[in-house]
């Protein structure tokens, strides 16, 4: 990835865009959030094309590096995010929906069109795939930030390294590390709360154990992830088939490991 | 020994305090008895017990009154000795190229570590054999230990996971507490077993202990050592581990391993640690920050882009070959003491002691293993860099460039050592020297000294080092590691294999190889390249012939233009290219050097008198954060260079 990295200084500053597909917002706006640090970032960054931002809107050349939330729902979708690689250097996926379908995965399980016509009085003006899928599906992308919404610090992290050429420290481990390295009490051993931390991919610094919740895997699976064994762990225990699926089926659902697992508990 | 009444408990923590100490110790949180600063004797889980099964853990009630009537929770005292998280030292880099890097060494209040169980005494015991009692100390650990006093607490009704009197760990606090407390019904058995604890123990408001309260604790602990809930047979246990790389057991507990980390976070003895160098966006400002890592982790075994151990299967064979096994070379003891806390705190229950009884079932046989190294005592090292200047910089090839360096202080490695170049806000890698020069710096027409490092740009912070120019600075720290072995080379025949970039650490030594033709009569280079525009140092070699030396240069690809060979290393070792009576010495991709070896050997050279140096990520070089292990060994420290007889157990093995 440094390989590509913009040169600070070299030619200027960066060149940023922020673009979303389907999604919410919310992780584009995380950027917003970083109060303290954003007019550092406008110092250092050229904000070239960010709507949440700036009507202002400069495509007039290539982006060095380009933030896209949202999954592909909808043929233009799809088009639009393969035109967003050919205009990018780099390109990063961001939140739950870029990374793994979103949400609105849970419709890959369903007949869409059985559902547009429940919902919408006309289904005929909805134009939609029949999935929801991550652009990693659709194009070649050059990192990934996990979670629902994306965290902060991640995000600043990605930054700076972009900025200072090293490698970004965003560490594709459990969810359990961070938990551990907090102090916090296992929910799982200590109280039998199911947790997916164990097969979920770190960076939020372990929210939900740290209040006293079970992760429920909005980052997404590690490397490693052996969604298998814990769903099997989680049955033993007791908890009902209906129970492990409606687990892994959330935010990153369709990621993979936890669709596998998922489907391997789906009893109808 | 004297008895304290339980009434009295509270004048321990008035003794403590008014010795200047915070207390840490046991208290009820979160459903589970943790480590925290505590205020009162009130502050201990009065009343409580903890039930443990493989993966769970319960807090119930007791039917009486005793403070320590629990074994342990999900902290271990590591948690006071290696914080989870901790800056090592800050680093600048202004526009103008200048670094400077300063250490961060904490000054610890006094503590008093109240209720340590005798395995968690001996856990850090084991654990300071790693940042202590080896070739470096760790100045951060050993200024935390040192200021800190135990209070021990034996263990009169082990746990169901408990196995400590299988590992010889407990349940009697063995040698290293301060104060020992056995309780019982009506307060507490006190020991001293330091001149500090004793004087902490003639302010307790105690009376004599009785020939019979002696007895009594000699009773409660031969109770409690047959009462331990678990049992491992730990008889030649490394060896039978390291004999059973291929037993389908491995497989079977990675199906149900869910690679979290769980385990290696709770247990008292795990020191695996990485570093990450938060900074501003500018990079001028940085924290290098150690942080607890985990073997099961991509990141431990990650290299070059790959993983040396990319399955589950590979990720618990190496943590319990590692515990307890390689624990035993590496630093003369297990890495386990018993405490139960690994099958507890698994999410799914995996059981150490079941995993290690299955293994046994139907074995092959045990290997030896290397005796532990004797230890001198070690060095402390900080791990802070000291500033370096770039002199000049050499392009070697498209993607590799040689920095000679200015050093204030005096050059102090030996060929085939290593040090860690550090950058602010980007990172350190280790990079071997590739040559030394003594000379006058035309800047302020002083005698200085200079190492040249050879640097390929294959990641972050070695593209970085590249970019540098003259003028630059930069850190270095070392050097580190095993140099070649030159005194075993007189006299014999030399044959020297390298590949790519595995010719830099071998410069110096073929240089002082070159420079003594009456030691080194006979001295042969056989060197692989991937193109000749990819051959390092061809000028200075084919300047430096001198009768008696054989150089000859093989490429993967070349153009019709050269007149070399074509082919890899090993078709340049046919024939009588290896003379009889040869030491061998090699650097170069693993793959390299497994076919190398081959042709070594059927020419007849013995394992014994072939050299090879290991590769993995050295991250503090120091032998603190467990990320180059290789088995028994730890590459900064026991290499880069082994002779291939102790490295024979597991070369050109996966998963290592």
């Amino acid at each position: 990835m440094a390989s590509d990295a913009p040169a600070p200084g070299a030619t200027g500053r960066p060149r940023l865009a922020v673009y979303k597909l389907a999604s919410c917002d919310g992780c584009q706006l995380t950027l917003l959030d970083c109060e303290d640090e954003l007019l550092h970032i406008a110092d250092r960054v050229h904000v070239a094309h960010f709507t949440e931002m700036t009507s202002l809107s400069d495509t007039s050349e290539p982006f060095d590096v380009t933030l896209v939330e949202g999954s592909v729902t909808t043929a233009e979708q799809r088009e639009h995010v393969r035109h967003i690689r050919a205009s990018t250097k780099l390109l990063v996926t961001i939140g739950a929906c870029a990374t793994a379908g979103g949400v609105q995965a849970l419709r890959n399980w369903r007949d869409a069109s059985e559902m547009l016509r429940v919902v919408y009085a006309r289904p005929e003006y909805i134009d939609a795939l029949a999935t929801s899928t991550p652009i990693s599906d659709h194009v070649k992308v050059d990192f990934e930030l996990r979670g629902c919404p994306i965290d902060k610090r991640q995000l600043l992290e990605l930054l700076t390294a972009l900025l200072t050429g090293r490698k970004p420290a965003i560490r594709d481990e459990s969810v359990c590390m961070e938990c551990k390295r907090a102090g916090n009490v296992c929910v799982m051993v200590a109280r039998d709360e199911p947790c997916l931390g164990p097969i979920t991919h770190a960076g939020c610094g372990a929210l939900c154990p740290s209040y006293d919740r079970g992760c429920y895997g909005c980052f997404g699976p590690h490397e490693a992830a052996n969604a298998r064994a814990l769903g099997t762990w989680l049955r033993e225990a007791g908890a009902p088939a209906a129970e492990v699926k409606r687990r892994l089926r959330l935010f990153t659902g369709w990621s993979p490991a936890f669709r596998e697992e998922s489907e391997r508990h789906d009893e109808g | 020994m004297r008895f304290l009444p339980r009434a009295a408990l509270a004048s321990l923590f008035d003794a403590l305090r008014a010795s200047g100490r915070r207390v840490v110790g046991p208290t009820r949180r979160d459903h589970a008895i943790v480590h925290d600063e505590l205020e009162s004797a009130e502050d201990l889980p009065i009343g409580w017990t903890d039930e443990q099964a493989p993966g769970r853990y319960r807090l119930r009630r007791r039917d009486d009154e005793r403070a320590f009537g629990f074994v342990v929770g999900p902290h271990s005292w590591k948690r006071e000795l290696f914080p989870p998280r901790e800056p090592l030292y800050h680093a600048t880099r202004r526009p103008d190229g200048k670094v400077g890097f300063s250490p961060i060494i904490p000054e610890p209040a006094p503590s008093a570590l109240l209720g340590v169980r005798a395995c968690d005494l001996a856990a850090t015991q084991v654990q300071g054999r790693t940042f202590e009692s080896a070739e470096f100390v760790e100045p951060r650990y050993a200024a935390r230990r040192a200021a800190s006093l135990v209070v021990a607490v034996n263990c009169t009704e082990p746990g169901a996971l408990c196995f400590c009197a299988s590992t010889g760990t407990g349940p009697r606090v063995g040698a290293g507490a301060d104060l020992v407390l056995t309780e019982r019904d009506d307060g507490f058995l006190v020991e001293a077993g330091s001149d500090e604890g004793a004087a902490i123990l003639d302010a307790l408001p105690t009376a004599p202990a009785s020939d019979a309260d002696v007895t009594w604790v000699d009773e409660a602990m031969a109770a409690a050592t047959s009462a331990m809930g678990r049992q491992l047979d730990v008889e030649g246990l490394p060896g039978l581990l390291f004999g059973n790389l291929d037993h389908p057991r491995w497989a079977e507990v990675a199906a149900r391993c869910l690679a979290c980390g769980n385990c290696t976070n709770v247990c008292p003895t795990c020191f695996c640690s990485t570093t990450e160098t938060p900074s501003d966006l500018d990079g001028q400002d940085a924290t290098q920050v150690r942080l607890w890592d985990s073997c099961f982790t991509v990141e431990h075994g990650a290299m070059h882009g790959a993983s040396v151990r990319p399955t589950t299967r590979d990720r618990y064979r190496q943590w319990l070959t590692h515990k307890l096994g390689a624990w035993v070379p590496q630093f003369g003891v297990s890495g386990c003491v018993g405490c139960g806390r690994c099958v507890a705190w698994c999410p799914v229950g995996i059981d150490l002691t079941e995993e290690v009884a299955a293994i046994r079932e139907g074995a092959a046989a045990p290997v030896a293993l290397p005796e532990p190294a004797s230890r001198q005592p070690g060095v402390p090292d900080d791990l802070t860099p000291r500033v370096a200047r770039v002199v000049d910089v050499v392009r070697e090839t498209s993607d590799v460039v040689t920095l000679r360096l200015r050093l204030d202080g005096r050059v102090a490695h030996r060929p085939g050592q290593f040090h860690q170049l550090a950058l602010p806000a980007i990172g350190e890698a280790p990079i071997s020297v590739s040559g030394r020069a003594d000379g006058r710096d035309l800047d302020d027409h002083l005698d200085h000294h200079f190492v040249d490092h050879t640097i390929r740009a294959v990641g972050g912070v070695t593209r970085a080092l590249c970019a540098l120019s003259p003028g630059d600075e930069l850190g270095l720290r070392g050097p580190y590691g095993r140099p070649w072995p030159l005194d075993a080379l007189r006299g014999r025949p030399v044959v020297v294999i390298a590949g790519g970039i595995g010719l830099a650490p071998l410069r110096e030594t073929l240089r002082e190889l070159l420079a003594s033709p009456a030691d080194y009569p006979d001295v042969r280079l056989f060197y692989g390249a991937r193109t000749p525009d990819d051959a390092l140092y061809l000028d200075e070699l084919r300047a430096g012939t001198r009768p008696g030396f054989t150089l000859r240069v093989t490429v993967d690809h070349a153009p019709p233009t050269w007149r070399g060979e074509i082919g890899v290393v090993t078709r340049l070792l046919r024939g009588d290219a290896v003379p009889e009576g040869a030491a061998c010495l090699m650097c170069g991709p693993e793959v390299m050097m497994r076919f190398s070896i081959e042709a070594l050997r059927a020419a007849g050279i013995p394992d014994e008198r072939i050299w090879i140096t290991m590769e993995r990520h050295m991250k503090c070089a120091a032998g603190f954060c467990g990320r180059c292990q290789y088995g028994p060994y730890f590459v900064c420290k026991d290499g880069p260079v082994f002779r291939l007889d102790e490295v024979a157990l597991l070369f050109g093995r996966d998963g290592f």
